[in-house]
């Protein structure tokens, strides 16, 4: 699939046919950031689907997915590129054995055939047929020079090796950015990027995430795990569970042929929406204290149309 | 600056004059209502805004929103502002003569029939035209600034105990993120230090033997990274009230940056609340602990408060690179021989104690209080911390000690 031959509506759709769900301002900067080749960065809290998207995305324009995982520390070699040494030595040796050229193999060593890609020069020299999606996840976890750095990569896409020179991009890359917002981005990356916050989804949003996951699952039960989800982010936990949470959950409930929650199964599953014991702790008060009740939670559903 | 329905519209109106004469002045006038009510916009951004609005059709409101948001805005906290200015600026009968092909026209210089500069070209230089160019991509990211917040000035030097509520939000605001970029700075300098780690030659022998004995790689020895904890006590007995809480925001700004930070509040006795502050919303938080602590805002005893620290935390927490952070005006009613005691206890236990005294900042202020005078012997650092500027002090001599 060619971006070009897309539209909104068909971003939306094309998504949805790999069970991911977007509204139509995600679908609308997607789309966008597609046309216009401008990278986008995604924020939102964890597990709200910032880092799906992009894999989701990869598959259906069948690209090529280069995702390069942020961390503090990350430096250029580690994303960009490294002489394979063993190689050279390698080649070296055989070269003494058989009195070969000294000369020719010094420059021979620093060619293309040496080089170990990084994430970055990948993204840069992929010849596939379509342009590859690159997906630089967690940025906020990287130190400012990286991001200093990377500016550079995003403004230019290409790569200057000293000892071979410049490498230019075949295909422009896609390029997805996310953030949880550990820190502030710097203001001169974010001006190269398109921009999307990912909300914590609506009770139809999410009823439908889960029921096109999972076809197979009791409707009250779906009904009830969103009720569920919407109430507790609303509520005072330190890690406010997101999407992931959700369907885990919803998984594990089919697992355990539960056709509908009731609070005891609801204590029982809880460590797959809490991974803090001080927040199962919570949860625990709140529904001995009646603060969370199921029943009331499902009548204050919205009520779905069909 | 505070924004309503009314400064949205006032900016609005201040652009009235530019309005009308097609869609790009429009979207221009737009993006200055947008600079003029703080949010941060560069050229470039609304030059790709005005070649997106070719991309979708802008007879879809909704989209042509979203196309605006996502080019304009980059951070999630201006689009109340963004959805304000949008609503007032876009009004219907303006927003329909939003034209693709005003846009391309609008571009050109409209008297001169020559298009060498190309389309793109044009619509730089019509833009440019009158928009400040603060588009430098080149600009250094390792400059520390203070953050460009507009009340910042003048709440700098402002004591805390002075300010009314939505003040203090505000400082709050610029607090943690002061607090979060000294963090990030220390963050960095740790790495720096393991950067410039030695060659280890046995190593480096020992794992050239499975290329046959020739070094390929250099291993290097790496500095075991020693890291250093901050143990901050926090007076929140009723004279320090209006001081703490500021304090125990800067706190959690840094502890999220920063590894270890222990976090305890004491008035006639001490808790830790670490676990507690750990938590995205700090003012709930703090409602919360004033909750459950006993003796918030109520008298003080420091002596007794450092021998339970001294006595059940100390033991696993202290060790000789541990920063002792207490915060306190030093007014004791406890026993002036145990708090003497119990410091002498504690400076021994850790490398640095820091005490912040807010009464410190006023001239006329003298450690003369027998709980002040009993401790001074033992503190490495008698600092104030009362207004932002002495917590960005603060803040760098922590740097300096955790570094």
């Amino acid at each position: 699939m060619k971006p070009e031959q897309l539209s909104i509506e068909g971003i939306q759709e094309i998504l949805r046919s790999e069970r991911y769900i977007c509204d139509r301002s995600l679908a609308t900067v997607v789309y966008l950031s597609l046309v216009m080749g401008k990278p986008l960065l995604l924020e939102g809290e964890a597990g709200v689907g910032k880092t799906e998207i992009a894999k989701v995305l990869a598959k259906v324009l069948d690209a090529k997915l280069i995702r390069l995982q942020c961390y503090e520390g990350l430096d250029a070699n580690t994303a960009l590129y490294e002489w394979n040494y063993p190689k050279q030595m390698l080649r070296i040796k055989l070269e003494e054995v058989g009195h070969g050229d000294k000369e020719a193999v010094e420059t021979e060593i620093f060619t293309e055939e040496y080089l170990v890609k990084r994430p970055l020069l990948e993204a840069i020299q992929s010849d596939g047929a379509n342009p590859p999606v690159l997906l630089i996840d967690e940025i906020d976890r990287a130190d400012m020079e990286f991001e200093a750095f990377l500016l550079e990569v995003l403004s230019d896409f290409q790569i200057t090796i000293p000892e071979i020179g410049t490498l230019k991009a075949k295909h422009r890359p896609y390029v997805f950015l996310t953030s949880n917002r550990t820190r502030e981005i710097h203001d001169a990356l974010k001006r190269r990027c398109l921009y999307h916050w990912i909300e914590y989804p609506s009770f139809e949003k999410e009823y439908e995430i889960i029921t096109t996951k999972f076809p197979e699952i009791e409707s009250l039960m779906a009904r009830q795990i969103c009720a569920f989800m919407q109430k507790v982010r609303e509520m005072n936990f330190y890690k406010r569970p997101g999407v992931a949470e959700t369907l885990d959950w919803a998984a594990a409930l089919i697992a355990l042929n539960r056709r509908g929650l009731d609070d005891k199964t609801v204590v029982e599953t809880m460590g797959c929406v809490f991974k803090y014991r001080e927040d199962l702790h919570h949860l625990r008060e709140q529904i001995d204290a009646r603060q969370l009740n199921l029943e009331a939670l499902l009548r204050a559903a919205p009520e779905l149309a069909g | 600056m505070e924004i309503t329905r009314e400064t949205v519209a006032a900016a609005v109106n201040s652009y009235s004059s530019v309005r009308g004469h097609g869609t790009l002045a429009n979207l221009m006038s737009f993006a200055r209502v947008l600079k003029q009510l703080g949010v941060k916009i560069g050229l470039s951004q609304v030059i790709d805004a005005a070649r997106a609005v070719r991309l979708i059709d802008i007879a879809d409101r909704g989209d042509f929103r979203a196309l605006l948001r996502a080019n304009l805005i980059s951070q999630k906290e201006d689009f109340p502002i963004f959805d304000l200015a949008f609503d007032c600026f876009w009004r219907e009968q303006s927003y329909e003569k939003v034209d693709p092909e005003d846009l391309e026209t609008q571009g050109e210089p409209q008297e001169s029939g020559g298009r060498d500069g190309g389309e793109e070209q044009g619509l730089e230089e019509a833009l440019a035209d009158g928009f400040a160019r603060e588009d430098s991509p080149r600009e250094p990211l390792e400059e520390i600034s203070v953050p460009a917040y507009s009340p910042q000035e003048s709440l700098n030097q402002k004591d805390f105990s002075e300010m009314g509520i939505e003040e203090s939000r505000a400082i709050a605001r610029a607090i943690l993120l002061i607090a979060t970029k000294i963090a990030t700075q220390i963050s960095r300098r740790k790495k720096r230090a393991r950067r410039g780690a030695t060659v280890d030659p046995r190593w480096t022998l020992r794992r050239s033997m499975k290329y046959g004995g020739e070094v390929v790689e250099l291993v290097n020895r790496k500095r075991r990274v020693k890291k250093t904890r901050v143990v901050l006590l926090c007076d929140v007995s009723g004279s320090m009230d209006c001081y703490s809480r500021f304090l125990i925001q800067f706190m959690y700004g840094l502890q999220n940056e920063l590894w270890g930070v222990e976090t305890f509040v004491f008035s006639t006795s001490l808790s830790r609340i670490t676990h507690l502050i750990r938590t995205k919303d700090i003012g709930n938080a703090l409602e919360k602990i004033s909750g459950s602590v006993l003796g918030w805002s109520g008298g003080t005893n420091i002596g007794r408060s450092l021998h339970t620290f001294n006595r059940h935390f100390a033991p696993s927490m202290m060790t000789h690179r541990t920063v002792t952070v207490i915060i306190s005006d030093g007014w004791d009613r406890g026993d002036v021989g145990l708090l003497e005691a119990e410091m002498r206890a504690l400076k021994r236990r850790c490398r640095t104690v820091i005490w912040l005294n807010p009464l410190l900042a006023s001239e006329n202020y003298e450690p003369l209080c027998k709980g002040m005078q009993a401790a001074l012997p033992y503190i490495d650092f008698f600092l104030s911390a009362h207004n932002v500027d002495s917590l960005v002090r603060l803040g760098r001599t922590l740097q300096k000690m955790v570094a």
